[in-house]
């Protein structure tokens, strides 16, 4: 920790006292309100547009928070921040929780779930356009090694034999894609098409939950230590967080102009790419029940889906008491 | 030639190679276009400076505070090394995994068992450790024992040695440790940033700009970084030139002989190399049982000997990981001499071509410092994804160090050695034939030494960026599936490797010998 602040010091001897000084969960911790740390799962854009609202808008102050909020990366694996007690909650992948859980016994709860549809989809050019999974054969696909997993459930659920595809690895960059060296990639439907048009192709794209790969993602995941000592905390974390989102969905274009200079200052992006993320993600995420609902159906499917790639998943690892809480 | 006409020359060499450069880029000769004119970027550059500086701050941070810490650790080690020889020996484990140990496999390693800041600055003073330490090893060890038997004869002990002669002596291999390291400090910085979910710096910025197929913006960041390491390297490299100048004069400059460990009794000898290799076991355990974490992430020595070999997940992974290990290793030995010859070659143009070396000298630093994940579509679109691709990146990965160390080499040649072929009217590739190459010898097995376990590295970042294979493939879907076992298990079985690669010098040592003799 004495490092952290060291570097803050630094930073803003550099002059960027604004940046540092605009993280409010690492700078202005009211005294009354009870800590609580969450572990986004990337780097900050449009996907945790919600939390930034609900800290810049007082939410979660007002529910007697006090949050820390983690940017996540390539090597930061959310859930490794919630064995290691770094942070109370992370945002993660259901298989790659789950799958934990079934093997190597970890003790996480799903508690609720921020896309009702995984975002992940087959993105190509509309000039080749890939438009199903039986497309795919005889093609070459860029995937990041994290989400092969996915790609084969998707490719088995369909009836496509693994060998039939040339899976290579996706490295963030779509350009390849664009120029055409690859046929198709993975990667979140919410965000590459923006790209991909602003360089003068046309996008189009197919989510993997429509072929059968019925996922959640971006599922809010605690351990069962902190699921009893903290749940106060997570329900009122859970009831601010659905504010924040709601207030952002209200008009998807308002928000990430908002965060220009702070919570999207420096990320590379651009808000423009951000309000095209927000406006793709709404769709995604809603559900009449509310931000984070995982009903009946939507855990079966989920359960059922794991099941086809030899995860076996139990209805007891989600948590749907905390979302009962916050109702109406 | 004067110095003057050398320094013009040299300008209007880099000029006309970046003319080139411009020219490529304009009329999108490389791979439609992916490579963009250096106007381009530097209009972009400045057009956008006002976002890179919060970044270069904290890259400016996290390396100069590796590097500070990484060199003080290295030149305290190599100290201690010389006044007590047998903690080299006990060390010698620590040491050699401190330096094989490839940074994409440690990394993850790092970001699970520390905080952020902590493990992107652990990162960059890893990477700095070990150049900073064996050149200053060599430095030490070089002071001319004439000398030393001269402080001896007067009754002056070892401290004295050390500070009269072997630290005056060292100065300038360690300058040229630093010309290493200082490099090496902005790229682990970089990296560790790439993947840490840091909020600011390069390598963050650089990870936010990929989605963006702006190969202008990837290279501006990837050419920042590179100014920042060059301001290093040329600092270094400034310093060096002095004090070997000062030098040369007064040294002969033959290193001294590795102390005799032939004479020893077989029983210390088999508890030294015991040791050695139970240090970094120790290590590890110490720092696992001082970060109290939970034994599902971080796996101690005997966590990963269950997960290999006795558990019951051990068939399942030994499988994988040999499958793995098939795809990388006959790649790795390839790039790996590949990388040698690169290094060598570059070092002959240096000696021989000096003017020209300086010239490309500023284009291979980019080469280091360039975060090669920004470069892959690049790489991709000319080289495909095969076995192309792979070795190319390899000798990109392998060759700067080992080429440093053998220009330093030739430099480091006493210039009374060179009069009588002089006065004889050599030609310069006479002068390379009968003195050069043969006095390059023993610097050669220092380039291999650092050269040599980075082949492994090259290898893993090609596997993870373009080709999807092997020993960096496994370590990505491992992260995929929270296979902490199995991300513990590549880390270690990855620096075993290099290890032994590392070990692969001393052979070749031999080799080179015995060719001597046969003459």
């Amino acid at each position: 920790m004495p490092l952290m602040t060291n570097r803050r010091r630094f930073l803003q001897l550099m002059g960027t006292g604004a940046a540092a000084g605009a993280m409010p969960g690492f700078v202005s911790r009211a005294l009354a309100a009870t800590p609580l740390t969450m572990q986004a799962a990337w780097i900050n854009d449009a996907e945790f547009a919600g939390y930034f609202a609900a800290i810049d808008d007082g939410f979660y102050k007002n529910e007697g928070l006090d949050l820390t909020y983690l940017s996540g990366g390539p090597d930061v694996i959310p859930e490794s921040s919630i064995i290691a007690g770094k942070a109370d909650l992370a945002l993660t992948t259901p298989d790659t929780t789950i799958k934990t859980i079934v093997d190597q016994g970890a003790p996480f709860k799903i508690i609720g779930a921020q896309y009702q549809k995984n975002p992940i989809g087959i993105v190509s050019l509309a000039k080749t356009p890939i438009n199903s999974p039986e497309e795919l054969k005889g093609k070459t696909l860029a995937v990041p090694p994290v989400n092969v997993i996915s790609v084969e459930a998707l490719l088995a659920i369909n009836g496509i034999d693994r060998s039939e595809v040339n899976i290579v690895p996706y490295a963030y960059d779509p350009t390849p894609l664009i120029k055409g060296e690859i046929d198709a990639s993975l990667d979140f439907t919410t965000n590459v098409p923006f790209t991909i048009e602003q360089s003068g192709e046309k996008a189009v794209s197919f989510l993997l939950y429509d072929f059968g790969y019925k996922t959640y993602n971006d599922t809010v995941v605690v351990t069962e230590e902190v699921l009893k000592t903290k749940r106060a905390e997570l329900v009122a974390w859970l009831k601010a967080s659905r504010a924040g989102w709601n207030a952002n969905f209200a008009d998807t274009a308002s928000y990430p102009p908002k965060f220009a200079s702070t919570w999207f200052a420096g990320t590379g992006r651009t808000i423009e790419n951000e309000v095209f993320f927000n406006g793709a993600q709404k769709p995604l995420m809603e559900h009449s029940g509310g931000i984070f609902t995982m009903d009946a159906e939507g855990i079966a499917a989920n359960i059922e889906t794991l099941g086809r790639i030899g995860i076996k998943a139990t209805p007891d690892m989600f948590d749907t008491s905390l979302l009962e809480e916050i109702k109406g | 030639m004067t110095r003057l006409g050398d320094h013009i020359a040299t300008g209007v060499l880099i000029l006309l190679l970046l003319a080139a450069w411009e020219f490529a880029g304009q009329l999108k000769l490389v791979a439609d276009g992916t490579l963009p004119p250096l106007s381009a970027i530097l209009l972009r550059l400045a057009a956008e400076w006002r976002e890179y500086w919060p970044h270069v701050g904290a890259t400016l941070y996290t390396a100069s505070l590796g590097f500070l810490i990484g060199n003080t650790v290295a030149l305290t080690a190599a100290v201690s090394f010389c006044l007590w020889p047998v903690t080299e020996r006990i060390f010698r484990g620590v040491n050699i995994a401190a330096f094989t140990v490839p940074p994409i496999a440690i990394a993850p390693v790092l970001v699970i068992a520390l905080d952020g800041e902590t493990a992107r600055i652990t990162l960059a003073a890893l990477l700095v450790y070990f150049p900073t330490m064996t050149a200053a090893m060599a430095g030490l060890r070089s002071a001319d024992p004439r000398a030393v038997d001269l402080i001896r004869a007067y009754g002056g002990g070892p401290l004295r040695t050390l500070w009269l002669l072997r630290l005056r002596a060292a100065l300038p291999a360690i300058l040229s440790g630093f010309q290493v390291a200082a490099p090496a400090a902005v790229l682990g910085a970089v990296l560790a940033e790439f993947g840490s979910g840091a909020r600011w710096g390069l390598g963050t910025f650089l990870l936010g700009s990929l989605g963006r197929a702006e190969p202008d913006r990837l290279w501006g960041i990837g050419l920042t970084a590179t100014a920042i390491a060059g301001l290093g390297y040329a600092l270094s490299a400034t310093l060096a030139a002095r004090t070997t100048s000062l030098n040369r004069a007064v040294n002969i400059g033959i290193a001294g002989p590795e102390p005799d460990t032939a004479s020893e009794a077989p029983v210390r000898r088999a508890l030294l190399l015991a040791a050695a290799i139970l240090m970094p076991l120790l290590i590890w355990q110490a720092m696992l049982l001082w970060a109290d974490l939970s034994p599902i992430i971080a796996k101690t020595p005997m966590g990963v000997i269950d997960y290999l070999i006795t558990g019951k997940t051990a068939s399942s992974a030994q499988t994988r990981l040999l499958a793995a290990l098939a795809e990388t290793v006959p790649i790795t030995i390839a790039g790996m001499l590949l990388g040698l010859g690169f290094a060598f070659a570059l070092a002959l143009l240096s000696f021989a071509a000096p003017l020209l070396m300086r010239a490309l000298l500023p284009f291979a630093l980019v080469t280091q410092t360039m975060p090669l994940v920004a470069l892959t579509p690049l790489a991709v679109l000319i080289f495909g994804r095969g076995i192309t691709v792979t070795l190319v990146i390899t000798i990109s990965v392998t060759f700067f160090a080992a080429f440093v160390v053998l220009a330093q080499g030739f430099a480091m040649i006493p210039k009374a050695a060179f009069d009588l072929v002089d006065a004889y009217g050599a030609s310069t590739l006479r002068k390379l034939r009968l003195i050069a190459i043969p006095a390059s010898r023993q610097w050669l097995f220092v380039a291999a030494r650092l050269a040599l376990p980075k082949a492994l590295l090259g290898v893993m970042i090609a596997e993870w960026l373009a080709t999807g294979k092997g020993l960096g493939n496994l370590l990505n879907q491992s992260r995929g599936y929270l296979d902490y076992g199995m991300i513990w298990a590549v880390a270690v079985v990855s620096i075993l490797l290099s290890v032994l690669l590392y070990q692969l010098t001393p052979v070749l040592e031999w080799v080179g010998r015995s060719d001597r003799r046969s003459k």
